[in-house]
């Protein structure tokens, strides 16, 4: 006779491990680093696309609130932050990739910050690139310029934190 | 005096480099390959041979590299005095602290006192030859070289006549189409002699080649460049010879790049795997380069450049190519631009049209390939140029004494100190700045130890609206 309390176990193992297997893998990395509670919207402007196999990254420079340039440090030089996404392939076939994004482009994200706070995020909803050295009105966003370009088909991410 | 590995590999470095001087010396004639046609893109010969020519550069012969020679001089002049004849500039590479400013003397071949990039790059040593050549008070006592000594630039740039890689590609393409092809092989037809090793192309006699860079004086490499890659390479000349600040990507583990498998020392034995559908070209010595022929295949040309996945660039493209009969022609796009050493830095535009053609002997027998190269790439070549060399087989995979292709991976013990780059031991604490692997790297490096108080070139302004 089958002993069923014996097999429970073990059972019980395999199944986590099939559930396991059959999630797709999304990262190389965990995210915990990330403080997933909080969101910050920005527009920037592009300085440099990293297309890692792993995770592609944009980095740019945030743009001032009348969006006429970028928000500065104390030397004057511009104030960097960069946001991750998913792998760069995958990235490229929804749009994001280093020939559509060249240094300059202007465009907003959402993100969820590290948690140490240096500058540095995990992409939150939707993303949308600006025409060609258009940036948006003074304090809004690449989603309200007519002609910007969405990607993917989420809306702008909410801001939870300025 | 007992050996360790360190020594041995300090030898092997050094007979390599010695293998090379060798046979920059060795004057025999270098063939194209052979084809029974006049072709509209491949084949064509060389309006001169490498094989022929003197190196450029100062450098030495005989001692450790030639037992039983001894060990002289090769060059124009030691000690920092110019050779007999040619007046030397008030300034230049070895005694200036700003190349920038020196934009009006980059052209003339007495700001590098005659010397080829290469052999700058050689000076302090940096292939194990010694540093002896740069005199008692280097960089003001760099030696010079041969003012006379230099390949043609006629012979480095591209008789076809294409303005891009795709045109290049598809005029090949419809003539092997008039002549009945592509040639569509089997398991049974494909040309198997292919399957096997090929020799060091640097090891290989009678294979030299000017994109070694120690065939041409500085400005002539110079004149094949738009201004910003003149900027580039003059960059990396300075630090090579004159801060000895050299940032190679292999001695930092970093992508070596495509360009890399042209020059002297990144690539050595070539492993080659031949189907009907995919040759597969197999080199490394710091990084695996790994080049897959897909035959048969057409690029997506929808984007900025030519491609076959996504629109993301490899660091070694993406290659498409058909045969005809036994000589295959490939195309290669989608490339991440990065830099060489001693030679030009490449863009994301960078395209090439290869050729591979079978050499025989006199019986017909396969004894290797002719690779011919085209380069394209709008940002860096004013022209197209072409680089050809031949792989010579020297063993069959199953040969007893064949060498299994070792996949590399490369670990990082070397890191930029002060803008040096340093062996850091194990435990060793340092400051380290992340670099910008998608940028110029090594130019951050310079820039942040070397350059400060030079007067650059301003940047565009990308951030003003």
């Amino acid at each position: 006779m089958i002993n069923f309390k014996k097999l429970y176990k073990p059972a019980l193992a395999l199944s986590l491990l099939a559930s396991l297997l059959g999630t797709p893998v999304q990262a190389h990395h965990s995210f915990a680093m990330y403080d997933m509670r909080n969101v910050k919207l920005f527009t920037g402007v592009v300085t440099r696309i990293d297309p890692a196999a792993n995770h592609l990254a944009i980095f740019f420079a945030p743009m001032n609130e009348d969006r006429k340039n970028v928000l500065r440090d104390e030397n004057g030089d511009p104030v960097i932050w960069s946001v991750e996404m998913q792998g760069s392939a995958a990235m490229a076939r929804q749009g994001v990739s280093v020939n559509a994004f060249p240094q300059g482009t202007v465009f907003s994200v959402g993100l969820h910050p590290l948690r140490n706070g240096e500058n540095s995020g995990s992409r939150q909803g939707g993303l949308f690139k600006c025409p060609e050295r258009t940036p948006p009105a003074p304090g809004m966003h690449c989603d309200t310029v007519e002609g910007s370009i969405q990607i993917g088909d989420e809306a702008l991410a909410e801001a939870t934190l300025d | 005096m007992k050996f360790t590995p360190r020594h041995i590999l300090t030898i092997s470095q050094l007979a390599l480099a010695g293998t090379a001087v060798l046979l920059a010396i060795n004057i025999q004639a270098q063939s194209t390959a052979q084809i029974d046609f006049e072709s509209v893109g491949r084949g064509w010969p060389l309006a001169a041979d490498a094989n022929e020519y003197e190196v450029t550069g100062a450098t030495y012969r005989g001692g450790f590299f030639e037992p039983g020679v001894a060990r002289t001089f090769l060059g124009g002049a030691m000690g920092g005095g110019a050779p007999e004849g040619i007046e030397p500039l008030e300034r230049d590479l070895f005694t200036s602290d700003d190349f920038y400013a020196d934009r009006d003397l980059w052209m003339d071949p007495r700001y590098y006192r005659c010397n080829s990039s290469a052999a700058i790059e050689d000076m302090w040593g940096a292939n194990a030859t010694g540093s002896e050549i740069m005199g008692p008070n280097p960089p003001a006592t760099a030696p010079w070289g041969k003012c006379d000594n230099d390949y043609p630039r006629e012979s480095i740039i591209s008789p076809y006549g294409f303005e891009s890689a795709q045109a290049h590609y598809e005029a090949l393409m419809q003539e092997t189409t008039e002549r009945g092809g592509p040639t569509k092989h089997t398991y049974a037809t494909v040309p198997g002699e292919w399957s096997g090793i090929y020799q060091h192309p640097v090891r290989t006699p009678n294979n030299q080649y000017w994109y070694k860079m120690r065939y041409n004086q500085v400005p002539t490499i110079l004149s094949l460049l738009t201004d910003q890659y003149q900027e580039y390479f003059v960059q990396e000349t300075f630090h090579h010879g004159n801060t000895n600040a050299a940032q190679w990507q292999s001695q930092y583990c970093w992508p070596e790049g495509f360009t890399r498998r042209f020059h002297e020392f990144a690539v050595w034995e070539h492993y080659i795997m031949v189907t009907p559908n995919m040759v597969q070209i197999m080199a490394g010595v710091a990084r695996n380069f790994i080049t897959n022929i897909h035959i048969g295949r057409e690029f997506n040309t929808e984007g900025v450049v030519p491609r076959l996945g996504e629109d993301v660039p490899r660091w070694y493209g993406e290659t498409v190519g058909f045969w005809e009969g036994d000589i295959l022609i490939t195309w290669t796009s989608n490339i991440q631009g990065w830099k060489n050493h001693s030679a030009p830095e490449h863009s994301n535009k960078m395209q090439t049209v290869e050729i591979y053609t079978p050499n025989r002997d006199e019986d017909g027998n396969f004894i290797g390939l002719n690779h011919e190269a085209i380069f394209y790439d709008e940002d860096v070549w004013v022209e197209p140029v072409r680089v050809v060399r031949n792989y010579v087989k020297q063993n069959e995979f199953d040969d007893a004494d064949a060498t299994p292709y070792v996949f590399v991976e490369c670990v990082q013990t070397i890191f930029p100190i002060d803008g040096y780059a340093t062996p850091v031991s194990p435990g060793e604490v340092i400051d380290y700045e992340i670099p910008d692997m998608y940028g110029r790297p090594w130019a951050e490096i310079w820039d942040k130890n070397f350059e400060q108080d030079m007067e650059k070139p301003e940047e565009e302004d990308i951030f003003s609206f």
